[in-house]
């Protein structure tokens, strides 16, 4: 443990933030069904039928069937569901939307880049900031430090010789811009993750993680916390949502590896969860309406959960004003069309829980340009 | 891998025209190569670059190609670099048979089932379609994609991508080829798309991808493997109270052709989709399997108005060639493209005045691709000295980059697909319809991996792949030789000392950062 405090610096005093973007516009009204709402049934006369199967939450809204292994955070505290969230833009296209939120709106760098940059203290380690999968998300641009991450194993300099690193750090010292720092990171994260690959730990507590990519990768985020090397931010996508046809199987088998990830990596982390915050959010929601093909297309608001210690869970926050059709959006001149609106604003989930990792109004205003904050009490 | 009943015709029928039918001129040096690993042997003049920086050659060649290979420089420097361009842009006309070989004999079941075995002149009949008229039909070329299982045919066809990035001599028309697969991207591993990605990389992707731009984005809207991909199988109106899918509509006005802020609104994606309604493939469960078709029944054939043009009513399948008519000839569509054109070939942030011109150029050529590219490498902005060694390479570019300046021998095997893999760049991977990035900032964090391809194709554990580095730095003439035609200039004193000090001078020239940038 020494050699990892020094690696860590003071890491065990930080929280951490984990943002699990699901891509492809997940329907929150399959994950979220506000079953006690006539309209949604009305509206979904074929989808609508799988939420009896689901967890009641309370006497309106439930969860999908396949997200029970999460009803215990629910039940804990842990769990707090926003719904009827997204942004002000009402842009239908994945990317822009994508694009936009992960900005933070129209603006360089992305919000989580914008945050780790002007928090304080304003210094990083090179594992303060870590993106699971095979690129870095637009979400992370600008940050002072990211390394993308597809295991510990990988994460090593093969067969490289010490002459042969020494050589090709210097060459990539003398360059300037984003490729030297680019490398600097490489080099930095090197040398921290060979110091834990030397420690493998298993899950704590019985967790048992899936094998899917998405739990394969929360597993790794969970050793790095209780490593302590300073992790304090990690982004993790479960993509696959873009559910235009016969959307039930699909939806099914990501919302059975969203939970069952996310239960794993409660139990993993044990009592660390108080210091630990995740975050769950989509581009967009999606219509109301099924379509003829058994699915939905492109809507506005989604739900975002988010799981984590001192959250004022086993509760739904923000405005909910039911799908009744006067309630909903109009779109285009076809009869029938409704959206479920954006009521709650995602960057005023994204600030009371940046909040709660120590961000000021001052880093908040950066982190979320041209935006008049109103952040929800998401944490008791 | 089963033959497939072509190759049974073709064996039937190979007696009879093969010797016939052109395969003589071939000459033993070409039949001698084929086998797999492969690669060109150096010969000719290998005289490497002598400028301190990247000189217009190394750039056209950085920018054009996928890597310049030994000997490149010399070639384009006596040929000179206009008449290089040229003759990039007109890649019917350049002899690569080579590269034609190695797909034909390891991948022919990806290509066209008319005249993969038979060559003959452009515009001659195929001399087995005259026997076989069915063969003609395209249903049938289609459909018996189905007959290889999914993962063979996905990983040959991504094996044959990076092998004629690798091989091939017509250069810029492989660097076209991901531009467009990118452009109008399909993940094969949505639905039946696993089996038709091949016919709309040979029918759409590789067939105009330095053609017509109407004539391609035809191809593609009714390619069954973007059928199945964004739904537009799915899209009808059945009854009055159906909803049309939007899904292939919006991407043809975001992504195909206007461009996010091309000025659409949400109404015209839903005019559009409604104008697409009816029109879908046979799926695999049906006979003429993967056969694209118009069922009127399905189609919505009220009026609609679709960027303020009025569709009447009644056109039927009509409706399709209207609004593509429609977004080809928008103005936005020739600035979206012109935009695209020029990050890829000059900057992530492209210069307006270079953009300008390749819209004008494109619209004035009515949609001719080469004509847009030839107005952009006259810019002066892709001219520019300061463009030069600016763009960090994507990892597909850098892999193959590196394969082609050590002339590599390889068969694009597994060990390279799972190096692509790791990067983030395999052919054919990327699930959502943008395609892969292009911009630096997205791929700047897999320099790792470039490093550990570098030392493992150079170390010699890529199977499949091998480097024989003595042998390049004897025909090449020594280390300094080596060094500039890996760097495209003369090393820098730095990267002499490191060369010399590595350990491995062959595998830090490929991980050093002027490797990582063309």
């Amino acid at each position: 443990m020494a050699t990892q405090a020094v690696i860590s610096g003071n890491g065990d005093q930080r929280r951490t933030l984990v943002i699990i973007f699901l891509r492809g516009a997940a329907d929150g009204l399959a994950l979220v069904p506000p079953v006690g709402d006539d309209h949604f049934h009305r509206a979904r006369p074929r989808l609508a039928a799988a939420a009896k199967d689901g967890v009641r939450l309370d006497g309106h809204f439930g969860l999908h069937a396949r997200m029970r292994p999460l009803e215990s955070a629910w039940r804990d505290g842990d769990l707090a569901i926003v719904h009827a969230c997204g942004m002000e833009d009402d842009t239908r296209s994945h990317f822009e939307a994508q694009d936009l939120m992960e900005h933070g709106g129209v603006a360089a760098g992305g919000w989580l880049g914008r945050y780790l940059r002007t928090r304080p203290p304003a210094v990083a380690g090179a594992l303060a900031c870590v993106a699971v999968g095979k690129a870095l998300p637009e979400c992370l641009l600008g940050a002072p430090t990211a390394s993308v991450m597809q295991s510990f194993e990988d994460f090593t300099l093969g067969g490289g010789t010490p002459a042969f690193r020494t050589q090709l750090e210097r060459l990539y010292a003398m360059e300037r811009g984003r490729l030297g720092a680019a490398a600097r990171d490489t080099f930095d994260a090197l040398v921290r993750i060979e110091a834990l690959r030397t420690s493998p730990r298993p899950p704590d507590h019985g967790a048992v993680y899936g094998r899917d990519e998405f739990s394969a990768g929360l597993a790794r985020l969970a050793q790095l916390i209780k490593a302590d090397v300073g992790l304090e931010a990690a982004s993790i996508d479960l993509p696959g949502w873009d559910s235009h046809f016969a959307q039930q199987g699909q939806v099914e088998s990501l919302a059975g590896r969203l939970a069952e990830g996310l239960a794993a990596f409660r139990r993993d982390l044990g009592r660390r969860m108080a210091t630990t915050t995740v975050v769950v959010m989509t581009e967009f929601g999606r219509t109301v309406e099924e379509n003829s093909a058994f699915g939905t297309d492109h809507g506005r608001g989604s739900a975002m959960l988010v799981l984590g210690g001192g959250v004022a869970g086993g509760r739904m926050h923000g405005v909910w004003h039911g799908l009744a059709p006067d309630k909903l959006e109009r779109r285009g001149t076809l009869d029938g069309y409704g959206d479920l609106p954006v009521l709650n604003n995602y960057r005023n989930v994204l600030s009371s829980v940046l909040a709660r990792h120590g961000a000021n109004p001052a880093n908040l205003a950066v982190t979320f340009p041209g935006f008049t904050l109103d952040p929800l009490n998401l944490f008791a | 891998m089963r033959p497939t009943r072509r190759q049974f015709i073709a064996a039937g029928t190979g007696a009879i025209l093969a010797t016939g039918a052109g395969c003589g001129r071939a000459g033993d040096d070409v039949r001698r190569r084929i086998g797999l690993p492969t690669h060109r042997p150096l010969e000719g003049d290998l005289t490497p670059p002598g400028a301190p920086e990247i000189d217009p050659i190394s750039h056209v060649l950085n920018r054009l190609t996928f890597g310049a290979r030994p000997g490149d420089h010399r070639r384009v420097a006596a040929m000179g670099v206009p008449a290089f361009i040229e003759e990039q842009l007109a890649p019917d006309r350049i002899d690569d048979r080579v590269c034609d070989r190695v797909i034909r004999r390891g991948f022919d079941h990806l290509e066209d089932p008319r005249s993969s075995l038979l060559p003959r002149d452009a515009g001659a009949p195929d001399p087995l379609a005259r026997m076989f008229p069915a063969l003609d039909h395209q249903s049938t070329r289609v459909g018996e994609l189905y007959e290889f299982k999914d993962k063979t045919l996905l990983e040959d066809l991504s094996r044959a991508t990076l092998l004629r990035a690798v091989l091939s001599e017509r250069q810029l028309l492989e660097v076209m080829v991901q531009f467009w697969t990118d452009h109008f991207n399909i993940d094969p591993s949505k639905g039946e798309s696993r089996w038709l990605k091949a016919a709309d990389d040979r029918d759409v992707i590789r067939a105009h991808a330095l053609g017509d731009f109407r004539m391609l984005l035809r191809a593609s809207a009714v390619s069954p493997a973007m059928l199945w991909y964004l739904d537009g199988r799915v899209n009808r109106r059945a009854g009055s109270g159906d909803r049309p899918n939007e899904n292939y509509a919006r991407e043809l006005l975001e992504l195909h052709t206007l461009g996010v802020h091309g000025g659409y609104t949400q109404q015209d994606v839903l005019e559009v989709a409604r104008c697409l309604t009816g029109w879908t493939v046979r799926d695999r469960k049906r006979f003429l399997r993967g056969r694209v078709e118009f069922v009127e029944r399905l189609h919505d054939d009220g009026p609609k108005r679709v960027l303020g043009h009025e569709i009447p009513a009644g056109l039927g399948a009509g409706d399709l060639d209207r609004v593509l008519d429609i977004v080809a000839a928008h103005p936005a569509t020739a600035r979206h493209l012109a935009w695209k054109l020029c990050r890829r070939f000059i900057a992530d942030e492209p210069p307006e005045t270079a953009m300008a011109a390749v819209a004008a150029a494109f619209t004035a050529a009515g949609g001719s691709i080469p004509a847009a590219l030839r107005a952009l490498f006259a810019t002066p902005e892709f001219n520019a000295p300061a463009t030069r060694a600016a763009k960090f390479k994507r990892p597909f570019h850098y892999v193959v980059s590196a394969l082609r300046a050590t002339n590599a021998r390889t068969d694009a095997s597994r060990d390279v697909l799972d190096a692509l893999v790791r990067l983030g760049h395999a052919p054919f991977r990327w699930a959502t319809p943008d395609g892969y990035p292009e911009e630096a900032t997205h791929w700047q964090n897999t320099l790792l991996w470039r490093w550990n391809f570098a030392t493992a194709l150079v170390g010699g554990r890529v199977r499949g792949s091998t480097v024989d580095a003595a042998d390049l730095k004897e025909k090449l003439g020594g280390d300094d030789a080596l060094m500039a035609t890996v760097l495209g200039r003369r090393p820098s004193e730095a990267e002499r000392v490191a060369y010399h000090q590595s350990g491995s001078g062959l595998a830090l020239l490929l991980a050093s950062p002027a490797f990582q940038s063309c």
